[in-house]
Order: C-alpha cells, then sequence, then structure tokens
C-alpha cells in the first residue's frame, strides 16, 4: 500500500491542472511543490490567455490548441479570465505581407479576426499611436495565473487532494534494481512567511504508484535525481509592470516574432512584454536594465503614452521550453512552444515516471488532460477527463452585476473588484457580520479577503498576496505589507508575523528595484522614510542590549486624578 | 510693479517654514511660495535629530544617547558639518519657543525612546507632549488601545513585539471598536474631530438579550471601552487620534476617565501630530509677518545678468500658473522644496536632477547603482540632493556657488540619509535657520 | 436648449420660450464621444493621504470616502467596460482643496469632475428631484435672467415663506438660506447705458469677465472693477459671455458647461488676439477659465484663454504699482475680517487683500484662517447638504467673530453668502474698498 496513487510534482499551472484532473477522477492524488503555489514560471508570466493568433503564423498546431482552450477556459475559469478582446497592429511601416499572412493564419486556425482601420483600431484604444495603419482584432483575453492555479489546487483538495506547498523534493525514490519510481523524499520547509505544517522542518518520504514531473523550467532538475536526462532549455523573458491600464485589450505588434511586442491589460496594471534569452539555470540569470528599457523604449512606439508612463516593478520568468534531443535549434525563439510527455519508462527505461514539458499556459488543461490520460491508463483507472466541463471554485454561477453597498457595506469600486477576484466565493468572503477596512488602498483589498487567504496559505503573505492580490499596486507594499501582517497575529506568534512582514516587504523591494526613477522612486524613498523613520523598522533593538535607562527619562509626570466614581470599574 | 520681498524661500515644510521664520524674525520681508502640502503632514511629528550613526559606522544599530555629542563623528556629507553642534542647539531652541508646551524632550541633551506604530522602539529629541506618557524607558505598565478600522496599529501585535524587544515595563494590547457609528473607512481625523468636539455618538450595549442604545460624549464612550481592558495599567496609548485641534484637552478628559495617563503613538500618513506641528509653525511665520502664496508651482527663475564675481544672481523666480508665468522679485532666495519624497529632487531613467534651478545633484550614472539589494540597505538614492557651502548656498559641480543669492535647506540637501541615521527634523530646523539668517543677513548689508 | 441658442440679450421673448420648452429634458452628455480616460492621472498617487485630511466635506459626512477614493483609487480600479462610478462623487462640493493639498500632482479635481459627469450621464435618473433641482441649480444664469427681468417682484416671491417651502419640499433647494436679491438694474444694462468703455486705449486692454452674479446680483463689483481699472488707464470692454460653468461642474451637467464654455472661449480668445487679457472679479469664474476649462474641454483658444486670465487686483499687482497707488489713497474702511475663497487659495491669491491693505490707511483685512466657508456654490442651497455645509462654515464664523473687524471680506460671492448667513456680517469684495481708495 503507498501513501498516495499518484505524487505530482510541481504547484503551477500544469502540476496543479493534473492533481485536479486525477482527482476528479477519483484518483488519491498528492501534489509537492517547492515554493507557493505558482511559485515557478506560472507565477512569472503576462497573464496572456491566447486566442491562438500569436502562434497563427509560425505554429499552426498551437495556435488551433490555444483558441480551443481559450473557450473552455472562459467557461471554468470565468472569474479569473477579463475578456479584453486583442488586436494586432501594424504600424506605418510593418510588413504588409506579414499582416496579410496572421490574418490567413488565424482564419485557417479558426480564430475570429477582424481587421480594423486605423481609426476603428484607436477609437478602442485612445492611447495607440497615430502611426498605426490598422489591426486584426482577435479574442486574446488577460487571465490570472494565480487566481486559475490556487482554484484548481482548490478543486484538487475538494476532491481529496493533499497538496504540500513549501515543500522541496529532496530525492526520488527508486526500487532496489533501479527501474521504477517509487515515491519521493520531500522536506517539509517551515521558516519565516512559510506555510505552517504539522511536521515543520522535517523530511518525509511519500510512496506512490505514481510519479508525475511537472515541475516545467526545473524538470531537469527532478529527472536527475532520477537519473533520467531531460534536456529542458530555460529561457528568460522580463516582463515591465505599468501602474495603471494605458490599454484595455491586448495589443501587439503585429510582425514576425520578435523581443517586446505586447502589452496586456492584467487586472488593474498593464504589462510590457518581453524578451526571449535562453539561460542556463532556471533560478540564476541576470536581471538587466537594458531588458527593462527596451520594453518601454519599443512598446511606445506602440502606446507613446508608455514613455512617460509610471512603471511599478519588473520580473523575469522562465520558460520551459523543450525540444527533443537532436533538433538541434540556436534561437530560443525558435524552438516549439509545443508540450512534450516524456514517459519515462519508454524513454530511459525507468516506469512509473513521466516528465510533462513545453508548452504554455493557456493549454494548461489540455496538458494536464493529456498526461492524466496517461497516467490512468498505466493504473488502469477507466473515468473519463471532467475539467473542460466542470467549473474552477469561484467560477459557479455568479453575477457581478449587484449592489455592493448594501450586500458588503463597501462602496461599489471596491466591491466589485472583490467580487471580480473572489466569484462566486464573495458571499462566503466578504460577508462577515464585522467591520471590513480595505487594507490595500491600491487594489481594493478588504481585511475579509485577507482574513480568507491566511486561512488558505497561513503565514506565506507571499501567497496572500497572489490571491488578493494586497501590495501588488502602485505603492507596491508600502502602505498594506505590515497591515497584512497584522492579521497574523495573534493566531500566529509575533515572531511569524514579523517574519512574513519582513519577508513580504523583500519580496516587493526586489521587483520595485527595476522601476526606481520617477514616481516610483519618489514611492521607493516614501515607503523607505514610512518604514525606516516612522516605524524604525530598519534598526530594530536587540533585546537585552538597550540600557533603556541612560535615555531621556521624561520631565516630571503628573498622575492624573482618576474620576472617583469610575475606579469600582477598574479591571475587568 | 510686479512682487517683491527681501527673501523669497520655496517650499512650505519643515525647512521652508523655519527658514522664513528665521529670516523674518531677523527683520527680512519675507514671502514663502508653496505648491502643494508638504510633507510635513505625512511625518510622524517626532523631531529626529540624531538617532543612529551613518551604516558605514560600527555601532550603527545602537540608538545614540546623546545626538549633540555624536554630531561631531559625523562624516564631512552630513548637512550638520554646515552648522555645527552650535547651529543644531540654536535651531532647537527656536523650535522649542515656537512650539511651546506641545512638544517636550527640550529638558535633556539625550534622547528619547518611543515606541512607533510598527512595533519598534525609535531615538528622538522632540516629541509631541501628547507621546509623552508613552516613553519606554518609563517602567510603568501600559496598555496599547487599536481600533478595529485603523489598520496601521495593531495594538495586541505592537505589544507583543516590544515585550519581545526587551522594553522594561509590561505592556498589553487590546483591540476595540471606535465608539458611535462610524464608517469602516471613516476617516483618522474624523475620528480626531469626533473627540475634539465631544460630539455625542451612540453606544450599544448588549444586556442580555436586548440590547440599548444611548449617547455618550465621545471621550467618555471611548473611555468606557477601554476601562474593561485596563487591568491595572498606569498609561494607556492609542493611535495619534486623540483630536486635531486640541489634543491636550482630550488627553485630559481621557486619563481623568480611565485614571491613568494617556499617549499618543505617532502614526504615518496622515499624521496628525505631523499636522499639529505645521499649525504651530504656520502660526509662529504669520506673526512674523511672512507673506505667504500657495498653490501653484515654482518652475524657473529670471537672472539679473551674471557680472558679480561671486556668480549670476537671481532676480525672480517664476511661478506657472496655467500657462503664465508670475515673476516673483526677491534679493535672496532660499530653496527648500524637499527630497524625493517632497519632489524637490526629481528623476527619470537617465538622470536625477533639481528641477527648479536645475542645481547639481551627485549620483551615479547607472540608475541600477541608486539602490541597495536589500529593503533596508544603504541606498544611494537617500542621499540624493544638493550640496552647499557653509554658508548654505547651493554649489555646481566643480564646488562653486552657482547663483550668490540662493541657498538652500532641509531634505532637499543631498549626503546624508535622514531615514537611517534619523536626522531628517534636525537637518530642516538647522539648515533653515541657518539658511533664512544668511539670507536676511545679506538683505540688511 | 437656451445657452446653446445664440440669442442676445434684447431677445427676451425667444430665451423665455427657449427655457420653457427646453430646460429639463435629459441631457446627451458627450454627444461627440470624446472618451476621458483619467486613469493614467493615477500614477502621481503615493497614498499619503493628504487630500482626504484637507477635504472639508470628509470631516462633516461621514458617508463620503474622500478625495483619494473618488479621484486616483476610484479611477485605478476601473475598467473599461465598469461604468459604476460611486454614487458618493455626487456629495463632492467641488472647492478643490485635494487639488491644492496634493504633493504628488495628481488632478483630483479633474477626476472628481469627469467621474460626476460620467455618474449623471449614466447612473441619475433624469426624472429624479436630485437632478432637476440640480439643474436648475446649476443653470443659475437661466433663473437670475428671468428673475431679473422683474427684480422686485422676484425679490419678493422668493422671499415669501410659501416659495421656501416649495423649493425645499418639491426640489430639495433649503428654506434655511435667503435667496439673494436681484439688482434693479443688472451690470450690463448699467454697462449699456453708460455706453462702454470711458477709456479706449491700444496697449493696456482688459475684457471683463462679469460672471453671473456681479451682473445680477452685485453689479457694484462689477462698476468698481471697471472704474479701478479704467482709473489706471485701461480699455475695459465687456464680451458677451455665458455662466463659467463652476455650478456646472460641481453638479456633473458638463454638458450644460461644455455649452457655455465653447461661448466663453470664442468670445474670449477672439479679444485675446486682439492684445486683451481677461479679468474676473469672481475666483470661481477665474478659476473654471483657467483651471477647469483645460482640464476638461478642448476648443479652439481653450488654452489661450486659461494662460490670459486673471484674477482683478492679481492683475493690477503685477502690471502696476499697486502698492504705492495704495499707500497714497486712503478710505474710512475700518477692518474686514477676510476668508480667502477656497477656489482663491487654489490660483495662489488667498493672501492678496490682507497684503495690499496692508499699504493703505484706512483699512486691513484680517484672514480668518484657511478653512473652507462650506457653502461651494451650490452645494450649501442643497436641502440635505445644508447641515454638512454650516458645519463646515462653523470654524469660518468663530474666527470671523473673534476678528477686529466687523465687516466681511471675500472675492466670492457664494463664500460671501455663507459669511453672511453665518454672522449677519455685512459682506464686502476687495474691489470695492480699491475703488473707494483709488477713484474719485
Amino acid at each position: 500500500m503507498t501513501d498516495a496513487e499518484v505524487l505530482v510534482v510541481g504547484g503551477g499551472s500544469t502540476g496543479c491542472g493534473i492533481a485536479r484532473d486525477l482527482a476528479m477522477r477519483g484518483v488519491d492524488v498528492t501534489l509537492v511543490e517547492k515554493g507557493n503555489l505558482t511559485n515557478g514560471t506560472t507565477g512569472r508570466m503576462h497573464g496572456l490567455l491566447h486566442s491562438g493568433a500569436r502562434y497563427a503564423v509560425s505554429d499552426q498546431p498551437s495556435a488551433s490548441e490555444c483558441i480551443e482552450e481559450n473557450r473552455v477556459l472562459r467557461d471554468i475559469a470565468s472569474h479569473c479570465v477579463e475578456m479584453t478582446g486583442g488586436q494586432f497592429v501594424q504600424l506605418e511601416g510593418d510588413d504588409d505581407e506579414y499582416f496579410e499572412e496572421k490574418l490567413k493564419g488565424c482564419r485557417e486556425c479558426g480564430i475570429p479576426a477582424d481587421v480594423l482601420t486605423a481609426e476603428e483600431a484607436r477609437e478602442e484604444e485612445p492611447y495607440l499611436s497615430k502611426d498605426v495603419k490598422r489591426s486584426i482584432r482577435v479574442p486574446d483575453g488577460a487571465i490570472d495565473p494565480f487566481r486559475l492555479c490556487v482554484a484548481n489546487a482548490a478543486s484538487a483538495q475538494e476532491h481529496g487532494a493533499r497538496i504540500e506547498t513549501h515543500t522541496e523534493v529532496t530525492d526520488v525514490l527508486l526500487d532496489e534494481s533501479d527501474d521504477e519510481v517509487r515515491g519521493l523524499e520531500v522536506r517539509h520547509d517551515s521558516g519565516p512567511g512559510k506555510h505552517e505544517h504539522g511536521r515543520a522542518g522535517e523530511t518525509e518520504k511519500i510512496t506512490a504508484e505514481y510519479v508525475v514531473n511537472a515541475t516545467g523550467a526545473w524538470a531537469g532538475q527532478i529527472g536527475e535525481m532520477a537519473g533520467v536526462d531531460v534536456e529542458v532549455r530555460p529561457s528568460k523573458g522580463v516582463m515591465v509592470v505599468m501602474n495603471c491600464r494605458q490599454v484595455d485589450t491586448v495589443i501587439n505588434h503585429c510582425r514576425p516574432k520578435g523581443d517586446a511586442d505586447i502589452v496586456v491589460p492584467h487586472e488593474t496594471t498593464a504589462i510590457l512584454g518581453t524578451t526571449d534569452e535562453e539561460v542556463s539555470d532556471p533560478e540564476d540569470y541576470p536581471e538587466e536594465q537594458w531588458e527593462v528599457d527596451m520594453m518601454i523604449d519599443q512598446l511606445s512606439k506602440l502606446v507613446p503614452i508608455l514613455q512617460e508612463a509610471r512603471t511599478v516593478r519588473s520580473f523575469w520568468g522562465v520558460r520551459p521550453l523543450y525540444e527533443p534531443p537532436g533538433t538541434g535549434t540556436t534561437d530560443p525563439t525558435d524552438i516549439t512552444r509545443d508540450y512534450f510527455l516524456l514517459d519515462h519508462e519508454e524513454r530511459d527505461g525507468l516506469s512509473s515516471f513521466t516528465s510533462i514539458v513545453g508548452g504554455k499556459f493557456t493549454t494548461y488543461r489540455m496538458m494536464a488532460e493529456e498526461i492524466s490520460d496517461h497516467v490512468c491508463e498505466q493504473l488502469g483507472v477507466s473515468a473519463e477527463c471532467q475539467t473542460a466541463d466542470e467549473p474552477l471554485p469561484g467560477s459557479e454561477d455568479f453575477s457581478v452585476l449587484r449592489d455592493y453597498m448594501d450586500e458588503f457595506g463597501l462602496r461599489s469600486p471596491v466591491g466589485r473588484r472583490s467580487v471580480q477576484r473572489l466569484g462566486s466565493r464573495a458571499d462566503d468572503v466578504l460577508k462577515t457580520g464585522e467591520p471590513n477596512p480595505v487594507l490595500c488602498d491600491c487594489e481594493a483589498v478588504t481585511r475579509a479577503e485577507v482574513r480568507d487567504a491566511i486561512d488558505q496559505s497561513g503565514t506565506d503573505l507571499n501567497a496572500v498576496r497572489i490571491r488578493t492580490r494586497a501590495s501588488m499596486g502602485n505603492c507596491q507594499g508600502g502602505f498594506c505589507c505590515h497591515r497584512m501582517a497584522n492579521e497574523l497575529f495573534p493566531e500566529y506568534d509575533e515572531s511569524q508575523a514579523y517574519d512574513a512582514l519582513d519577508e513580504l516587504f523583500e519580496e516587493r523591494w526586489k521587483g520595485e528595484r527595476h522601476a526606481l526613477w520617477g514616481e516610483q522612486l519618489s514611492q521607493a524613498a516614501l515607503n523607505y522614510a514610512l518604514h525606516a523613520t516612522t516605524m524604525n523598522r530598519d534598526r530594530p533593538l536587540k533585546g537585552e542590549d538597550t540600557d533603556f535607562a541612560a535615555f531621556d527619562s521624561g520631565v516630571e509626570t503628573e498622575i492624573p486624578e482618576p474620576v472617583a466614581d469610575e475606579r469600582g470599574e477598574r479591571g475587568d | 510693479m510686479a512682487i517683491e520681498d527681501d527673501v523669497t524661500v520655496v517650499g512650505g515644510g519643515l525647512a521652508g517654514l523655519t527658514t522664513a521664520l528665521s529670516a523674518a524674525r531677523a527683520g527680512a520681508q519675507v514671502r514663502l511660495l508653496s505648491h502643494k502640502d508638504s510633507t510635513l503632514r505625512s511625518a510622524s511629528g517626532l523631531v529626529d535629530v540624531l538617532g543612529y550613526r551613518p551604516e558605514s559606522a560600527a555601532e550603527a544599530t545602537a540608538p545614540i544617547v546623546d545626538p549633540f555629542e555624536a554630531i561631531s563623528d559625523l562624516p564631512e556629507s552630513h548637512p550638520y558639518s554646515k552648522v555645527g553642534e552650535s547651529g543644531v542647539r540654536d535651531a532647537l531652541a527656536l523650535f522649542d519657543e515656537v512650539v511651546g508646551d506641545a512638544y517636550q524632550g527640550s529638558h535633556t541633551d539625550r534622547n528619547a525612546l518611543l515606541a512607533t506604530h510598527g512595533g519598534e522602539v525609535k531615538p528622538t529629541a522632540r516629541y509631541p507632549a501628547s507621546a509623552a506618557a508613552g516613553l519606554t524607558s518609563d517602567t510603568r505598565e501600559a496598555l496599547l488601545v487599536g481600533f478595529e478600522t485603523v489598520v496601521d496599529f495593531d495594538a495586541p501585535l505592537v505589544a507583543s513585539h516590544l515585550e519581545s524587544s526587551g522594553v522594561p515595563f509590561d505592556v498589553r494590547g487590546a483591540t476595540v471598536r471606535f465608539p458611535g457609528d462610524f464608517r469602516a473607512d471613516a476617516k483618522l481625523t474624523r475620528l480626531a474631530d469626533a473627540l475634539d468636539s465631544d460630539e455625542r455618538v451612540e453606544v450599544r450595549e448588549e444586556t442580555g438579550s436586548a440590547g440599548y442604545a444611548e449617547s455618550l460624549p465621545a471621550r467618555q464612550a471611548l473611555a468606557e471601552v477601554v476601562k474593561p481592558h485596563l487591568d491595572g495599567a498606569e498609561r494607556v496609548g492609542f493611535p495619534a487620534l486623540l483630536g486635531q485641534h486640541d489634543p491636550a484637552e482630550v488627553r485630559a478628559s481621557l486619563e481623568s476617565e480611565l485614571g491613568a495617563a494617556v499617549f499618543e503613538v505617532p502614526m504615518g500618513p496622515p499624521s496628525l501630530p505631523g499636522m499639529r506641528l505645521e499649525g504651530k509653525l504656520l502660526g509662529a511665520c504669520r506673526e512674523a509677518g511672512v507673506r505667504m502664496t500657495t498653490g501653484n508651482p515654482v518652475v524657473g527663475y529670471e537672472t539679473a545678468g551674471g557680472t558679480d564675481d561671486d556668480g549670476d544672481r537671481i532676480a525672480a523666480v517664476r511661478v506657472e500658473r496655467n500657462g503664465a508665468a508670475i515673476p516673483f522679485h526677491a534679493e535672496q532666495f532660499v530653496l527648500a522644496t524637499g527630497g524625493l519624497v517632497g519632489k524637490g529632487i526629481d528623476s527619470n531613467r537617465s538622470g536625477v536632477r533639481e528641477p527648479i534651478f536645475d542645481c547639481y545633484v551627485p549620483h551615479p550614472d547607472d540608475r541600477y547603482d541608486w539602490f541597495a539589494a536589500e529593503a533596508f540597505g544603504e541606498h544611494p538614492f537617500a542621499r540624493f540632493g544638493v550640496e552647499t557651502d557653509d554658508d548654505m548656498r547651493v554649489l555646481d559641480a566643480g564646488g562653486e556657488s552657482d547663483f550668490s543669492n540662493l541657498r538652500a535647506a532641509g531634505a532637499v540637501l543631498g549626503g546624508f540619509d535622514f531615514a537611517a541615521t534619523k536626522s531628517g527634523a534636525g537637518v530642516s530646523l538647522a539648515t533653515g535657520r541657518a539658511a533664512g539668517l544668511a539670507a536676511a543677513r545679506e538683505v540688511s548689508e | 436648449m437656451s445657452e446653446i441658442e445664440d440669442s442676445n440679450d434684447e431677445n427676451t421673448v425667444r430665451e423665455e420660450e427657449a427655457v420653457e420648452n427646453d430646460e429639463f429634458e435629459p441631457v446627451q452628455v458627450f454627444p461627440e464621444s470624446e472618451e476621458m480616460d483619467l486613469r493614467p492621472g493615477s500614477d502621481d498617487c503615493y497614498k499619503c493621504s493628504t487630500c482626504d485630511t484637507n477635504c472639508p466635506v470628509a470631516q462633516v459626512d461621514d458617508e463620503f470616502p474622500g478625495p483619494k477614493f473618488q479621484g486616483p483609487e476610484q479611477w485605478r480600479l476601473k475598467r473599461k467596460e465598469d461604468h459604476d462610478i460611486d454614487d458618493s462623487v455626487m456629495s463632492c462640493s467641488n472647492c478643490m482643496r485635494c487639488d491644492d493639498a496634493c504633493p504628488s500632482d495628481v488632478p483630483l479635481s479633474q477626476m472628481h469632475n469627469t467621474a460626476r459627469g460620467e455618474y449623471v450621464e449614466s447612473q441619475m435618473e433624469k426624472l429624479s428631484q436630485e437632478y432637476i433641482r440640480n439643474r436648475i441649480l446649476a443653470n443659475y444664469r437661466t433663473m437670475a435672467e428671468l428673475g431679473s427681468k422683474v427684480p422686485r417682484l422676484t425679490n419678493f416671491v422668493m422671499g415669501l415663506g410659501v416659495t421656501k417651502l416649495f423649493n425645499e419640499k418639491v426640489l430639495g433647494i433649503t428654506s434655511e438660506r435667503e435667496f439673494p436679491d436681484f439688482a434693479e438694474e443688472t451690470f450690463r444694462e448699467w454697462w449699456s447705458d453708460r455706453g462702454g468703455p470711458k477709456v479706449r486705449s491700444e496697449d493696456k486692454r482688459v475684457a471683463y469677465f462679469h460672471g453671473c452674479y456681479s451682473n445680477y446680483n452685485t453689479p457694484k463689483v462689477g462698476k468698481a472693477m471697471v472704474r479701478v481699472f479704467e482709473s489706471f488707464g485701461y480699455e475695459v470692454v465687456v464680451p458677451k459671455q455665458r455662466c463659467s460653468g463652476t455650478p456646472m461642474f460641481a453638479n456633473g451637467m458638463l454638458e450644460d458647461a461644455k455649452r457655455a464654455a465653447g461661448i466663453n472661449v470664442e468670445n474670449f480668445s477672439g479679444l485675446i488676439e486682439e492684445g486683451y487679457d481677461v479679468i474676473a472679479s469672481c475666483t470661481s469664474c477665474s478659476m473654471s477659465l483657467r483651471q477647469e476649462y483645460p482640464e476638461l474641454f478642448s476648443f479652439d483658444g481653450t488654452a489661450s484663454v486659461a494662460a490670459h486670465t486673471y484674477e482683478a487686483l492679481e492683475y493690477l499687482r503685477l502690471h502696476e504699482d499697486l502698492e504705492a497707488a495704495l499707500e497714497a489713497g486712503e478710505v474710512e474702511a475700518g477692518n474686514f475680517a477676510y476668508h480667502a475663497p477656497c477656489h482663491a487659495r487654489n490660483q495662489g491669491l488667498a493672501g492678496q487683500p490682507v497684503e495690499l491693505f496692508e499699504s493703505l490707511d484706512g483699512a486691513t483685512a484680517e484672514d480668518v484662517g484657511p478653512s473652507c466657508s462650506g457653502i461651494s456654490g451650490t452645494y450649501g442651497w442643497k436641502e440635505e447638504k445644508y447641515d454638512a455645509s454650516m458645519q463646515i462654515g462653523a470654524e469660518m464664523f468663530d474666527h470671523m467673530e473673534e476678528a477686529e473687524g466687523e465687516v466681511g471680506m471675500t472675492e466670492c460671492p457664494t463664500c460671501a453668502m455663507q459669511m453672511e448667513h453665518g454672522t449677519g456680517y455685512e459682506i464686502r469684495h476687495p474691489l470695492e474698498v480699491l475703488e473707494a481708495a483709488l477713484v474719485e
């Protein structure tokens, strides 16, 4: 008897998708993730829900898959998706032929595509450059990868799955003859800001009948522990986050593939992307100034206001690109975006172990379905996949048209944003019967929403952040990190709350550093003044060392005259 | 023709007000030009003179007991080197006189240690009288009271953190609901006003299953909410919202209701102690005859022609107002427009500048050298600002004065990290006073 | 709409008909569909809340969330398809103090004006009492135009208890306030009887924007303005003009404002090309031409009008040696309790009379502090806002009582109403004192 039927490694979109799929088919599944959910590539993308148009010239099979999954996700993940629509914009001087090819490709792949005149394009998006020649309108959308991943994990849990975050694989357990995978050895991390587990800091051996390696760019590292080669070619891309939405539709530059050609309206922000550069280590690569500058300079040709607009941070993601051995592509932009299911029994003679590599976020569910089919076949499970039809938690029937003030006591924009995030869970979360002040002003996140996220993810405030968007707005946490940490106490003790605060504050700083000029430098200076000068958080006291008596002991203090008849009430 | 004064001060924060006051008291006709409200309203209201040595110093993490003694150890770049210990002392004397009994700390050279709303303990030289009973060197047992909707201050967590920091007193925290039917997003200033005017608020008391409502004056109602948590505490701390206009009276009422000393814990923006301090300084300036013109930005200047040996002279600054530029003439000018936060220093992707006079602001060329890797690291950006000579005249890249009649004061000055050293208010006061006096002196000459 | 007709003052029949037929039909705001997107304005906000601490409405109205929420936060949270503006925007009095407060250049009042316009357009019931009442208040000029035809009758009727009761119960206009009396002769009638300018000049020429109040209610201010400027040798012209738009902005009636602004910009920008500068005696009118027009409209000439508009005293100060002239003058005016209107504050004019009268024998102006008078144009006329308006004004009333003078002074006609209403003082305009001091 094993601890679980299937062990999934990796808490990104693919891993969570697989866990959900298998759990819904009645398989006993455990997922382990070394950080929080979306810690890897999923949490570091621009949030584009592809229509497929991007691949309509270069990679038509991917394009067709994208439009198919695009439609599925609109149904099952409505609270994660904003159907913004998108444009492929041709500027004066851009290649006409490519534009025509793109249009033709879209039509061949079944992607709805209309040509807009320059005027129509600019009417839809007033901040587009006056140099627009024409554009193709396609059903691109925006999707919140955090919310999607969390909803998949939550659904998996509802169906009996065990989800373990902050749980790093330390070894792959093999049988005596090294030809079958029997499970994993993991270490439960419980340091500052981590989810608190029953088994803090322990290692655990989890046995399983089958192990799925869904670690994307990290797949090679897990493969190595099992003694197999998985040659992922990680490729980094930069994303620059603007303070507000300059565009409400996805704006793509219609030209053969190149860097800095997309602006995605994402929640309250716009995200500029991206680059494509191969790196050797998915966790250790340079994050450079020129990459940020290139995004702003190139994309302001499409949307000129970007040149002067406020940037709040930048981040880099690593694509888990893969190509079969011997293909020999040198330019990462030429590597296929298709995914590969590597059955290690077939490939390496190591049974009960499969890796999934390559692919893209939009088709995560399809990949999960295929690998779940494969695993079920191995296990002799005959249940059908239901993930294309069954809405994710939060996306069941709900209406965003409500009277937020009456229902939740919230100002309408605050209520609207909360409901957009929570979907059908809004009632459960927001109806608390207590005062529900806004903790994060920039993103309109209330105390109730933060507490709900803490219920899910414990002291990991970064996990709270991705669930709620608290601290992701223009102040980048300067005004709300401490408010979020306050909510941990007294359920968690004082030192955990302070450690969690420090961790979140540093994480916010890490990305904000790439936007330090103009307004954001002023903001950073204000945040620094608030946390260092006003709160003195840069110089916490070192306990016993301080000789309090050496400092000002105050002037003679008057002892206030107590109100006589009130004295009896003192104490309780 | 036109508007003409002896001394024109640009910027209405702590430094600008101190400059204007000093110059006016020295007999000059002073005009203060300010565009917007200053960051003084966002600051905690504590007057830091020198709390820590610069980060590079060995004892950087230990709070300084005697800031005056430590001034001479500061590096040359710190603005205190222009005014010296005596300049700092004189500026504090001016401050003490202006604020009167609204502030304490002048009875000793030693720093006081106060609890911040973030739960840490901070050294400062002058503190609002409203915060006095909160000194952490005081050994009396304390109760901290927070409010459900005042989300920047979590009293139980702060109390717990203070205890773990080793403060020499017992401290507990309680979170209560502010009495009355205020919305969850009621402003701090609104709650303060309710206490100021002691307006009657609805209080619901649960008695068995049937609750009944009565109305009480706000201060009494607040005391009633706090009493069950008192449990022998000799002092009670609240987030700084105890009255906007009359904090002493609000405090006195609460003290007599509670039978315990009452203090405020200074908060971040919007900061009532900061606003009260601004009020005191504005009052003093008005009394000294300072003319104030607010609401429009100074965007440039006019020179009188560069015939002087000691550089060009500024004849007027230009105030922009919807496309028109209004000149304000004066003999002497003082720049007190603040740092990066107050926007006296501006930046873009390629550089850092002082936007009005384009004064020299030393900074690394590569913007990735403007910051440290850690959030509380030794940030070069915190030191951005203009340089001056010992008479507070602004210097150019070659160390010469840009304009013979332009001085600078306060956070627009570079070379020091006000947050790390906790010396921001002290620098504004000391350099403001020095610049104001120097400008007035030249006028009278 | 009456405002859109190019009706002139003589054509009274036509004007009245137009009012009767069209005045209160629903408006189509932004027929040209100039989508206004102010989200980029949120780029400047760094969340310090200084605006909130300066908002007089937030201080007394617990339902009002304050300018930070109304402005940068609400806009930043907006997606293109989101149309629900929080209804609290209707409680903003448009005093514009938040603009003055923000240390970081957020275009707060512009955001409020735009949000209010959108709210009125898409969310407000056009047959509601509130809409109709706001429309009437916003179009004060229309009412004044009618009332001043028969000033004595109008003054009598407006003073009747039954009229006040009707206004309060049916329209939601407070009965606590006295309607301002209409002058027996409007400023424009006086100007026309006088035969226009008495001084002609090639290089010193100003075009007077008198606004509605000086025309219909206090022509003495307008006359003082003319006489003072003529005494300095200026040619004064008085072009045709509409309401500056101030009450329309405050009530979200952007279409009404746009029509009025279009006419004003056209008439005044033409004169600017001929070398005239624009002078206003009401600080809300000058505020409107200077700031709100360029923020909200883009007619040809809008920027030019903004750049060439001045408040009367400001203009003289900049172009004449006003201090010397006042030093030579003398009045028997005594001490004034001076209140700087919020809109004067925003233009950097707050301390002007105080400074200027320092050099004048026989008059002093004592500043009664930076608080808002609370009336904010039409705000204090609304039945449901009256109490809040008086609460806001309380600080100013106290300071006026404390001040030495027993006569009030301000540049803003509605602030003057509030000062009079709260203290019983007679209220003067600084130009009246200037006239007494400088004009024979």
